[in-house]
């Protein structure tokens, strides 16, 4: 086993590790927090995987704004104490069984999947984890879709800002 | 092959972590655990995309996931909105007590 195979199962370890910690525990901020650090690993595992441009925005937008972003919610409402109540037994029993359904199905079509995937014939592994080489496609090919993004993001802006204002009392 | 890492290792990664998502989402009654478990859902597709990505010596795995983070910025905070909206008119968090919609 090479380092670089050992740092990516390492990382995607300690990414699953506390995804699943982050399902079990029942506090809500404690919930958050272990998922930023399993999307740490994921960055790790990012960068594992020639994408050190995907991983700079894993740690900046998703750990950095978007979890921050529950933080302050559940801090602002002040209920990050407050424990939801258990599932009943039904949604237990069901719950699970359509778990392990759902991932036997999943794992069971994955195994075979990365084998059908030829020898890399595109670009070399430097240029594929050039962040410079990456920008020339997204603003050329994919520039389109860049401004649509643009455009959402401002519609969720003026969005978030509605559904979350106070109604003026009448 | 990514380098020295199979692609069914980074599969394997991806399918393990959509499978606790799945299990956060039906197994919680908390909204907001709820509501993490999809992120967590969406970071096991973007990482089997990278690892197809990176597998077939292509950009267009980076690019989709870069569009994926930024859609999903919005996902968030739209969703957070509405879950504040809601916690302002019901007072709880237990997606089972949040019944408008159920006649």
């Amino acid at each position: 086993m090479t380092v670089a195979r050992f740092v990516f199962d390492a990382a995607a370890a300690v990414a699953v590790l506390f995804g699943g910690l982050m399902v079990v525990t029942r506090n809500s901020v404690r919930s958050v927090l272990t998922l930023v650090v399993a999307f740490f690993a994921l960055a790790v595992t990012y960068v594992m995987l020639l994408s050190p441009f995907i991983a700079a925005i894993q740690v900046i937008v998703y750990a950095g704004a978007i979890l921050v972003l529950f933080l302050f919610v559940l801090m602002l409402l002040n209920i990050g104490h407050i424990p939801a109540e258990r599932s009943g037994p039904l949604q237990t029993l069901l719950g699970s069984l359509g778990v392990v359904l759902f991932a036997a199905l999943l794992l069971g079509t994955l195994r075979g999947a990365g084998a059908s995937i030829p020898a890399p014939t595109g670009e070399t592994p430097q240029v594929l984890s050039d962040p410079a080489s990456l920008s020339r496609e997204l603003f050329s090919k994919y520039l389109l879709h860049f401004e649509a993004v643009s455009v959402l993001l401002l519609a969720a802006l003026v969005g978030a800002f509605v559904l979350a204002r106070r109604e003026k009392q009448p | 092959m990514i380098g020295s890492i199979p692609l069914s290792d980074v599969l394997l990664a991806s399918g393990a972590l959509f499978s606790i998502g799945i299990a956060g989402v039906l197994l919680r009654r908390n909204a907001i655990q709820i509501f993490l478990s999809i992120e967590l859902m969406m970071n096991a597709a973007n990482l089997a995309l990278l690892g197809y990505g990176a597998a077939m010596g292509t950009h267009e795995g980076q690019i989709i996931v870069f569009f994926v983070i930024a859609i999903a910025a919005a996902e968030a905070s739209v969703g957070l909105a509405i879950f504040v909206a809601l916690f302002r008119h019901t007072e709880t968090i237990d997606v089972n007590k949040i019944r408008l919609l159920k006649w």
